[in-house]
């Protein structure tokens, strides 16, 4: 009665359950982040909020002078930051049934693909920044570096909390309270991850 | 009374938040504490300790406005304006009106009403051990302190504090209006605080929906709680769009871009600021009301010994009021070439606004009455705040609709109006609330002479003074002018103003009870009993002031919060109220000492109220 779930396979054996005060303790977790992560959501709003009120009062968009921005390599990039949450989503799901060795390498394909995410995004703003769109150069491209480098500052935080969670990857596996961890972080990694479907259906693509 | 409750006291079978052992050391206690009591009294010490610098900026402002060019005496100006001689140039002036209004808004009244007894009142009448995130609760704090030292380096930059005005529009607020350090450091200073108030939030809200005790439904819940609750969330979802606002703001002065300056390269948009800031700006004199209304509606059942009239009502009005408040932002912007159809919508919904606020008024007055009240010191500050809310409330319709804010938009009336809602009815709530929970806080009574000499100098001057702005504003004097009677048509109004100055610097003068009464109140005052004033939330079952754990065992809640003047509890119990963790005996018993479902009753608390 206790045990919300038991760990059937796990590798080693070793049969956890969890403490219905952390189950408890988790569900408090897990509200305060969705909490948080809708209040944030609210700045992001209110940025793009920000970009159709501008978009609207100049009529056309890209501005006149201005080529409309690059669509191939941004592209991929949305699909790399979506393949990641796909992985982090497994990976969450290989851990609480006990398959340490999937999680870990689910894990660490998230951060690979998220560390790829932040080059690409570097690569892209290295040749636009080149091409002569800076962030003194107007509306159109002080937008696109504005929401772009503030989502590229939550890919950061997001990874951050990902490497956070390696060290119980290479410890003892089963302790309940990791769980809690793997959960939080990946719920926030989703939310960054939505948070650039709609930044690249704004920004890029409309 | 209720019928059913859940009374397991551990609703889930487990210890969730386990007691901890109280800190040993001065600094774990009184500084790097993460208990939320200790926390709320660190925002009130902060609070205050600004107030009393907003207060000084204030005096500094009513001094230019009655005597305009000379000096400003007793210390004020050789502090503030050395190298002037105390004498307030136009340029210092703005700074000093900017930075009073930015100080007492998110500095001294968001720390001393929400920061304060959000912290100290949420986990003790819900019955809590703690915040949900008591970490999170710390850094919130500190974050807000890192925000007051951005504040205070800000006076000490090149060309001087913040001076775009409290609502930092652009484009005074870029470079081309104040091009100083003093300028971006608030506006980070904002930022930062903001922060602070997430977290602070997030916690609040989080805590409210999974820390209440068995069988606090939401319908029981104080509603001082329910203020502080509802203002949580308007915190959570609007904060962060001033934030967003503020950082637009920040890249422009910092980085080069031009979101706000028109004409420059890329056609900024001045007005864009002005939308998130009121997107923001209306939510947040709401967050600065619903605390306090949530505290008057207590108090006023309180002292009238009598359950509030129609709870729900009061509820159903404040939660309709924070809804309504996201949609009226519109009614800051009349003037900025908005759509007339757009313009009526606004002002439609602004004046719904009065609906659900007079369903609180009349809900208030029916508390009282038939009431027995009681004239302590809380409960006419709390009369008081009654008082000048309806003031602020009544001319708010005159700002709100459209016709009349034409000719009253930017005068001396806004400020008047602003005033007395969120300055002098927030305020008086405040000290309604030092009051009332000093003795839970401190574990002394504050002295009622001077709280009584406190509050009438107080109410006093307080409407005289911003009375006095009104009349100014009506007869056209326009706000944030450096010396108003430069200009002819203003000259017959000096009197009026030389008279709102007195009566300003009479309101700082009987602070001084106050002062006097906190200090020796705190070290000196008569030790307060567990509940000195016979009320059933649960904070009053704890010891004055309580462990650091709150509660040795989980309080159950059986009653609403404002159960007095029930005969059946008088003739059972014998006293006129009936604590909330109390179980009414059954027939036939005639005390509940020997209940064991009741364990907390102590033959202390069980004296009759009524007959004090």
């Amino acid at each position: 009665m206790n045990a919300t779930y038991t760990m059937g396979q796990v590798e080693n054996q070793k049969v956890v359950h969890l403490h219905p005060q952390q189950t408890k303790q988790r569900i408090t977790d897990q509200i305060g982040l969705i909490v948080f992560l809708g209040s944030w959501s609210m700045m992001f709003a209110a940025l793009f909020f920000a970009l159709g009120m501008v978009r609207n009062n100049l009529g056309t968009w890209p501005p006149p002078g201005f080529e409309p921005l690059p669509l191939l390599w941004p592209s991929i990039n949305t699909a790399v930051l979506l393949l990641s949450s796909v992985t982090l989503h497994y990976g969450v799901r290989s851990f609480r049934h006990g398959y340490i060795a999937r999680y870990r390498n689910l894990l660490a394909a998230t951060l690979v693909l998220g560390f790829a995410f932040l080059g690409l995004q570097f690569m892209v703003w290295i040749e636009l920044w080149n091409s002569g769109l800076q962030l003194t150069s107007g509306q159109y491209a002080a937008f696109f570096y504005l929401l772009t480098f503030f989502h590229a500052a939550h890919v950061v935080v997001g990874l951050g909390l990902m490497v956070w969670l390696v060290p119980q990857v290479m410890h003892a596996f089963g302790h309940p309270k990791r769980e809690g961890r793997v959960r939080l972080a990946s719920i926030f990694w989703h939310f960054v991850d939505v948070v650039w479907v709609l930044l690249f259906l704004t920004v890029y693509v409309l | 009374m209720s019928t059913e409750v859940h009374t397991d006291p551990q609703p889930y079978g487990v210890d969730l938040q386990p007691k901890h052992a109280a800190p040993t050391t001065f600094l774990g206690k009184y500084i790097f504490s993460t208990d939320h009591k200790v926390i709320a009294k660190q925002f009130l010490w902060l609070g205050l300790i600004f107030l009393a610098f907003g207060g000084a900026l204030a005096m500094m402002i009513r001094w230019q406005w009655a005597f305009p060019g000379e000096p400003v005496p007793a210390y004020l100006g050789g502090v503030f304006l050395y190298e002037s001689d105390g004498i307030i140039g136009p340029a210092a002036f703005n700074s000093i009106f900017t930075t009073h209004g930015l100080i007492m808004i998110f500095f001294a009244i968001t720390p001393a009403l929400i920061g304060c007894w959000g912290n100290f009142c949420i986990p003790l009448q819900i019955g809590a051990r703690d915040m949900a995130f008591p970490l999170l609760n710390a850094a919130s704090l500190w974050t807000f302190v890192i925000s007051l030292i951005l504040v205070v380096a800000s006076f000490f930059t090149m060309m001087g504090s913040a001076a775009a005005g409290w609502t930092t529009y652009p484009p005074l607020s870029t470079n081309v209006g104040t091009p100083g350090w003093g300028q971006t450091l608030m506006v980070l200073a904002i930022f930062v605080t903001g922060s602070a108030t997430i977290m602070g939030s997030v916690n609040y809200v989080t805590t409210v929906i999974r820390l209440r005790a068995p069988g606090m439904t939401y319908m029981k819940m104080p509603a001082t709680v329910w203020g502080l609750w509802l203002t949580a969330i308007l915190n959570v979802l609007f904060v962060p769009v001033l934030a967003a606002g503020a950082l637009l703001l920040v890249f422009d002065r910092c980085f080069g871009t031009s979101f706000y300056i028109a004409g420059a390269n890329g056609n900024g948009d001045p007005v864009l600021f002005q939308h998130l800031f009121w997107i923001f700006g209306h939510p947040e004199v709401y967050i600065l009301i619903l605390p306090a209304w949530g505290i008057m509606s207590d108090l006023l059942s309180y002292f009238s010994r009598k359950p509030h009239y129609w709870y729900k009502g009061t509820v159903m009005a404040m939660t309709a009021v924070t809804i309504l408040s996201a949609i009226v932002y519109g009614h800051h912007m009349f003037l900025t070439g908005m759509n007339p159809l757009l313009g009526e919508t606004f002002m439609l919904l602004t004046l719904v606004i009065s609906v659900p606020a007079e369903m609180l008024f009349l809900n208030w007055l029916h508390t009282m009455w038939h009431g027995s009240i009681r004239t302590t010191v809380p409960m006419l500050f709390t009369l008081g705040a009654v008082f000048v809310f309806g003031l602020g409330g009544l001319t708010g319709i005159y700002l709100g609709t459209l016709s009349t804010d034409i000719y009253l938009h930017d005068t001396m009336f806004v400020v008047g109006h602003f005033h007395f809602t969120m300055a002098a009815a927030s305020l008086l709530a405040i000290f309604a609330a030092i009051y009332f929970w000093f003795p839970k806080m401190f574990g002394r009574k504050m002295n009622p002479m001077l709280g009584k000499a406190h509050f009438w100098g107080s109410v006093v001057f307080i409407t005289l003074v911003f009375g006095g702005q009104m009349l100014a504003g009506y007869a056209g004097q326009q706000r944030r002018l450096w010396d108003p009677f430069q200009y002819t048509f203003l000259e017959g109004l000096h009197d009026l103003n030389v008279w709102t100055s007195y009566a300003a610097f009479a309101l700082a003068i009987v602070q001084i009870p106050f002062i006097i009464n906190w200090f020796h109140s705190m070290f000196a005052g008569e030790k307060a009993e567990a509940n000195p004033w016979k009320v059933g939330t649960f904070e009053w079952m704890l010891p004055s002031p309580p462990p650091n754990y709150n509660f040795d065992e989980y309080p159950v809640c059986y009653n609403g919060p404002h159960e007095y003047a029930n005969p059946e509890v008088k003739r059972l119990l014998g006293r006129d109220w009936i604590g909330q963790w109390e179980k009414l005996p059954e027939a036939g018993e005639s005390s509940s000492t020997d209940d064991a479902a009741a364990p907390a009753v102590t033959p202390e608390l069980a004296t009759d109220g009524a007959a004090e």
